[in-house]
């Protein structure tokens, strides 16, 4: 009788031993993925961070937006007018770049922060053409080149302005 | 008897320890495997999301062809996977590394709007090499990605001037600009005989086997040399689309520029050209838009305020 409860006890101990051996298999688990998970979120937000940089540098010589033959000036030269037409049909380019947020910013002569609309285009500093108020920027120099008209010599002119490409992304949280 | 209890008492212990114990280490093993597993396809879709984004720099280049070479870690085969879906398709990559002497499953495909890679699917190989060339049709609409492995050579018998220039000047291992030195395992790139491929330069289409591939620019024609059917038919449909969006936004510039006393001329045939490109039922509408594209070019050129 008495050996017999000594079994019962063994076998109760082993039962605990080895509920506490799984126990511990999986707490070790569960420490690797959540390290791994979060590896793999750094990695991915590296990516986004290599991506805008990268896309950053060029994107002003994408079809979309460069002045090509139009304009005197040629590398990470924006044609205002064709942005500006872009920005209306944005909703089709939504994913097209890969990033949350493209903005337009007039840095020279003079910024008044207005952003671009029909009424006030090209009397405006800021086109927001994917609006993101949130996240990180990359950012690039170039020059925002539009067709203006001169009322008293009634020539068509081209007008270049110095301004800047901002390329946002958002850190995975 | 109680011999018999205690032997009973301690071979259940045993038994019970051995079942739980098993249990334990199949999970183990289970779970190690699943995480290896994981790991490798993470490891390759984060191989492919960065190789789309190394594209970036050759997808919206400036000028006329580079080429890059792309040095893997180990032998690699890449998917290139094509859709015509949405607005732009979409361009997909998947990888597969040969690891412990077998393929690994291809990882999560990674997929971007903006690129055109033309390639055999797979392309297999431990080195690389990218080269890109813009596509004009009347306006720039995208730069072109060609994607080939060291184990795949090619030369070009009696190319063009042009051609054969280009080619020498790139600089690619894989690429020869003449045949006198390629060996049997070279595919022979042909331009008034018949070999490997055959180029009709001035009918404007490559013959691979019994399958045609038409094109429009020299960039075209490179794209159709060195990728599959069905890759070259769907960039080129995607390549379409794109066109279609970029001559509606000309359009539309048109309108605005006009606004400012610089009246424009292409608003029609840029109309026909979207209507047509609407209507395509397949790729080989290049060819049939193609006196368009030609005209439209001719006339912006000599517009007072040139649209592109």
């Amino acid at each position: 009788m008495v050996k017999n409860k000594i079994a019962q006890m063994k076998i109760q101990q082993m039962a605990f031993m080895l509920i506490a051996v799984m126990i511990f298999f999986a707490l070790v688990g569960l420490l690797i993925l959540t390290i791994g998970f979060s590896g793999l979120k750094e990695k991915a937000t590296n990516l986004q961070e290599e991506n805008a940089m990268l896309l950053v540098s060029k994107l002003a010589n994408s079809p979309e937006f460069s002045c090509g033959q139009a304009f005197e000036s040629k590398e990470n030269c924006i044609d205002l007018d064709k942005t500006f037409v872009l920005k209306k049909n944005i909703d089709k380019y939504k994913n097209f770049w890969g990033v949350s947020g493209i903005e337009i910013i007039k840095i020279y002569p003079e910024n008044k922060n207005l952003v671009c609309t029909n009424a006030n285009y090209p009397d405006c500093d800021t086109l927001e053409l994917i609006p993101k108020a949130t996240g990180i920027s990359a950012e690039n120099f170039v020059s925002l080149c539009r067709k203006e008209y001169n009322s008293e010599t009634s020539i068509v002119y081209d007008k270049c302005e110095l301004g800047k490409i901002l390329v946002k992304y958002e850190k995975i949280q | 008897m109680k011999n018999k209890k205690g032997q009973m008492n301690i071979s259940f212990g045993w038994l019970f320890a051995i079942i739980v114990g098993a249990v334990i280490i199949f999970l183990a093993i289970l779970g190690a495997t699943k995480v290896i597993k994981i790991g490798q396809q993470e490891g390759q879709a984060v191989g492919a999301k960065e190789l789309g984004i190394l594209l970036n720099p050759l997808e919206i280049g400036f000028g006329s062809a580079i080429s890059t070479p792309l040095p893997l870690r180990v032998e690699t085969r890449i998917f290139n996977k094509c859709s015509v879906s949405g607005n732009f398709g979409k361009q997909g990559i998947q990888t597969s590394e040969f690891s412990f002497n077998k393929w690994t499953i291809p990882g999560v495909e990674s997929s971007f709007e903006n690129k055109y890679i033309f390639s055999k699917s797979p392309v297999q190989g431990k080195k690389f090499y990218i080269f890109s060339k813009p596509f004009e049709f009347p306006f720039k609409v995208s730069d072109l990605i060609y994607l080939t492995s060291e184990n795949e050579k090619y030369c070009f018998d009696n190319a063009p001037e042009n051609i054969a220039e280009e080619i020498s000047q790139l600089n690619q291992a894989n690429l020869a600009a003449n045949c006198s030195n390629a060996d049997d395992k070279t595919i022979n790139v042909c331009f008034n005989k018949n070999c490997d491929i055959n180029v009709n330069y001035a009918s404007k289409y490559v013959q691979k086997g019994e399958d045609k591939f038409y094109f429009e620019e020299d960039s075209l024609m490179y794209a159709a040399i060195f990728s599959d059917k069905e890759i070259y038919e769907c960039q080129v449909e995607r390549l379409m689309k794109r066109t279609k969006q970029l001559a509606e936004l000309y359009e539309e510039k048109e309108l605005l520029v006009s606004q400012k006393n610089c009246a424009g001329e292409l608003a029609v045939d840029l109309d026909l050209l979207i209507s047509s490109l609407e209507n395509a039922k397949n790729y080989k509408v290049i060819n049939s838009v193609s006196d368009l594209v030609e005209d439209i070019q001719n006339k912006n050129k000599y517009m007072e305020c040139a649209l592109w």
